[in-house]
C-alpha cells in the first residue's frame, strides 16, 4: 500500500498549525459565500479569490484554494436547494430534488442531508486519496514525453466530449485555448511567435488574467441577463434535523456514490458534473420508488451531493500526481499554484511530500468545518443568500480588478481583463463551453513541449502513439472519448426505434 | 443569417493563424521548423471544426438564439454598457487617485446603476465599507501593495 503514515502524521501536524487552520476556515467560508451566489460556481470563487494567496507560502496557498473549492461546492448546493439556481454543473443534480423539498417546506432537512452526504462522500475520497495518490505518482514518474503528450490529448478530448453540449463548439473552444498558449517566445528555439512586436506578449498571455476575465467578469455580465428575475430566498428553512426514515433511505445511496464520485473525479476530464448526474440517474434507476424522484425524494439530494464532493477531492489526484487538471476549477487552481512556483507532477511527491500530505489533512479538517458551518449556521447562510445579488455582483467585479492588478501592477491588464470578460460573455451566450478553453490554455505549452520532444525521440507520430502500452491505452481512450457521444446517441436511436 | 457570423469568424481566425504560422521565422537552434508544427496542427484543426460548425449553423440559420435576444432586451444592454464605461473610468483613475478612493467611486457608481437609486444609503455604505475593508486586508494583512 502506498500510505506512508509518517508523512501523513507530519502533514496533520502542519495542517493543524493555527495559521493553516485559519486559512482553511477563511477559504471554506469565502468559498461557500461565493458559491452560494446564484449563477456563480467554484471556478469563479477560486478565480476571484486568487489574490489572497499572493505572498503566502505555496502549501498554505494550496490549502486555501482547496478550501475555497470545496467551500464553493457546499455553497453551490445551498443555492441549488433554496433557489433552484445551481452555480455550476456539479450543483445541478442537487436542485432536482432539493428545490422540490424546499417548496414542500423541508429546506432545512435537504440542507442538512446535503451537508452530511457531502461530508461522507468527501471522507471516502480522502481515504481513496491516501491509497491511490502515492502509487499513481510513482507510476507517473515513468512517463516520458510521449506519455504526457497523449495524456494531455486524452484530457482535452475527454473534457470536450463530456461537457454536455455541442462537441464541435467544445473543440473550437479548446483550439482557441491552445492558440493562446502558443503566443510568446518558443521555449526550445527562442523564436518569437504571434507577439506582433508587443513586448508584453513575449512572455505569453498571462493565463490568470484570462481566467479572472472569463470566470469572474464574464459571469457577472452574464448574470445581468437574469438580474431582475431573481427571487429572494424563502427565509423559512423549516426543521433542520433529519428523521430516522430519511436517514435510512439515504444511507446506502450516500455510501454507494462516494466511491463512484471519487473514481470519476480521478479521471482527467470528468468532474463533479458528470459524477453527480451519474449518481442521480443510477439512484433513480435502482430506487424502489423512482416516481418520487424529482418531487423531493431525499436520496435524490443525498446521492449527487456525496458523489460530487468526492469527485472534487478525487480531482486533486491527477492534478497533483501528473500535473493534469481534470476540470475547469482544478485548471484554475493549477494556474494559480504555477504562479506561486509550485510545479504539480510526480516529482511533487518526492520533493514536497509535506505539501501533499498537509493538503490532504487540511481537506479532512475543512470538510468537518464546512459541515458544522453548514448545519449550525444555516440561518446566517440563508441571510447571506438573501443579500440582493445586485449588491454582490459589483463586489465580485471589484475583486476581479484588484486580483488582476496585483498580478503585474499594470493598468493594461484591466483592459485585457475586460476583453476576455467580453469574450467569455459571448461564449456563454452562444453556448460555447469555457472549461476546454481554460484547460487548453494552461496545459497548452506543456503539451507542445512534450509533443516536440516525443517527435524527436520517436521520429514520427505513429511511433509516438505506439511508444509504450501507456501511450496505446491513452490513444484508445482518446478515440473512445471522442466516439462516446456518437455511441450514446446511436444506442438511444436504436432504443427509440425498438420502442 | 446572424448565426453564420461566428463560424465565419472562426474560419477567418484559423486562416490568419495558419498564415502567421507558416510565416514564422525559421529557428536557428534545433529543428528549423520546430516552432511551427504544433501551431500548424491547431490551425488546421480549428479550420476543420469551424467548417463543420458552419454547416451545423447553416441548417439552423432561421432559428433565433434566445439568450442573444435577451441580451438586447430590457435594461441588460444599458447595464453592460454602463459597467464597461465605469470600468474605463476606474482604470483611468486607479493609479492617479489611488485604490481606496477610486474603488469607492467605482463601486458606488456601479451599485447606483445595478442596485438602483432607491437604495442610495445601502449603496454608499457598501461602497465605503467594502473599499476600506479590502484595502485594509490587502495592504495591511496580506501586504500586497496597492496604489
Amino acid at each position: 500500500m502506498g500510505i506512508d503514515f509518517q508523512n501523513v502524521i507530519e502533514g496533520l501536524m502542519v495542517a493543524i498549525q493555527p495559521a493553516n487552520l485559519l486559512w482553511v476556515m477563511i477559504g471554506g467560508f469565502l468559498g461557500t459565500v461565493v458559491g452560494m451566489l446564484p449563477g456563480l460556481g467554484p471556478a469563479t470563487a477560486v478565480a476571484v479569490l486568487i489574490p489572497i494567496t499572493f505572498g503566502m507560502d505555496s502549501t498554505s496557498a494550496l490549502i486555501l484554494m482547496a478550501a475555497i473549492y470545496y467551500g464553493a461546492m457546499y455553497g453551490g448546493s445551498r443555492s441549488s436547494i433554496l433557489l433552484n439556481t445551481p452555480g455550476d454543473g456539479s450543483a445541478i443534480a442537487a436542485a432536482f430534488d432539493g428545490y422540490p423539498m424546499t417548496k414542500k417546506g423541508q429546506a432545512g432537512q435537504a440542507l442538512t442531508m446535503s451537508a452530511i452526504a457531502s461530508l461522507i462522500g468527501g471522507l471516502f475520497a480522502i481515504a481513496g486519496f491516501l491509497l491511490l495518490a502515492k502509487p499513481l505518482a510513482s507510476f507517473a514518474l515513468e512517463f516520458g514525453p510521449a506519455e504526457y503528450f497523449l495524456l494531455f490529448l486524452f484530457t482535452l478530448s475527454a473534457i470536450v466530449s463530456l461537457s454536455i453540449g455541442n462537441m464541435v463548439k467544445g473543440f473550437i473552444s479548446m483550439s482557441i485555448g491552445l492558440m493562446l498558449s502558443t503566443v510568446g517566445i518558443d521555449l526550445q528555439t527562442s523564436v518569437y511567435r504571434f507577439t506582433f512586436d508587443i513586448p508584453q506578449l513575449s512572455e505569453g498571455i498571462d493565463f490568470l488574467v484570462v481566467i479572472i476575465g472569463v470566470y469572474a467578469v464574464a459571469e457577472v455580465l452574464y448574470n445581468y441577463l437574469h438580474l431582475d428575475r431573481l427571487k429572494p430566498a424563502n427565509n423559512k428553512v423549516g426543521k433542520k434535523g433529519i428523521s430516522k426514515e430519511q436517514w435510512k433511505r439515504s444511507k446506502w445511496p450516500i455510501i454507494r456514490n462516494g466511491p463512484i464520485g471519487f473514481l470519476i473525479g480521478v479521471l482527467p476530464g470528468a468532474g463533479g458534473s458528470i459524477a453527480s448526474m451519474l449518481s442521480y440517474t443510477t439512484e433513480r434507476q435502482i430506487s424502489k420508488h423512482p416516481e418520487e424522484f424529482g418531487k423531493g425524494a431525499i436520496e435524490g439530494v443525498a446521492a449527487p451531493e456525496s458523489s460530487n464532493n468526492a469527485a472534487s477531492v478525487g480531482a486533486f489526484i491527477p492534478l497533483l500526481t501528473m500535473g493534469v487538471p481534470g476540470s475547469g476549477t482544478t485548471a484554475v487552481i493549477l494556474g494559480a499554484v504555477i504562479m506561486l512556483g509550485l510545479r504539480p507532477g510526480p516529482l511533487l511527491f518526492e520533493n514536497n511530500p509535506d505539501t501533499v500530505w498537509t493538503l490532504v489533512n487540511s481537506m479532512f479538517i475543512g470538510n468537518l468545518f464546512l459541515v458544522l458551518l453548514n448545519i449550525l449556521l444555516v440561518g446566517l447562510l440563508v441571510r447571506i443568500l438573501n443579500t440582493p445579488p445586485k449588491i454582490l455582483y459589483p463586489l465580485i467585479l471589484v475583486l476581479a480588478f484588484i486580483g488582476t492588478y496585483t498580478l503585474s501592477y499594470s493598468i493594461i491588464d484591466f483592459y485585457i481583463l475586460v476583453i476576455f470578460g467580453l469574450i467569455g460573455l459571448a461564449m456563454k451566450l452562444l453556448d460555447f463551453p469555457i472549461a476546454p478553453l481554460i484547460l487548453a490554455l494552461i496545459v497548452g505549452s506543456d503539451m507542445e513541449q512534450n509533443f516536440r520532444k516525443s517527435l524527436v525521440a520517436h521520429d514520427n507520430i505513429l511511433n509516438v502513439i505506439t511508444a509504450s502500452s501507456v501511450t496505446i491505452t491513452l490513444a484508445v481512450m482518446t478515440v473512445l472519448s471522442i466516439a462516446y457521444p456518437f455511441i450514446v446517441s446511436w444506442f438511444k436511436k436504436r432504443k427509440a426505434k425498438a420502442a | 443569417m446572424f448565426r453564420l457570423i461566428m463560424p465565419l469568424f472562426f474560419i477567418i481566425i484559423s486562416i490568419v493563424y495558419l498564415v502567421l504560422t507558416f510565416d514564422l521565422p525559421k529557428a536557428k537552434i534545433g529543428n528549423a521548423n520546430g516552432p511551427l508544427y504544433f501551431p500548424a496542427l491547431i490551425g488546421f484543426f480549428l479550420l476543420i471544426m469551424s467548417v463543420i460548425y458552419l454547416f451545423q449553423e447553416w441548417k439552423k440559420r432561421k432559428e433565433v438564439i434566445e439568450e442573444v435576444k435577451q441580451l438586447l432586451t430590457g435594461r441588460t444592454p444599458y447595464l453592460i454598457a454602463a459597467t464597461l464605461i465605469l470600468i474605463f473610468i476606474y482604470a483611468f483613475l486607479f493609479e492617479r487617485i489611488g485604490f481606496l478612493y477610486s474603488t469607492m467611486l467605482f463601486l458606488g457608481a456601479l451599485l447606483f446603476v445595478v442596485n438602483g437609486k432607491k437604495h442610495w444609503l445601502q449603496n454608499i455604505l457598501v461602497a465605503v465599507i467594502f473599499s476600506i475593508v479590502t484595502w485594509y486586508s490587502f495592504a495591511e494583512l496580506l501586504s500586497v501593495s496597492l496604489p
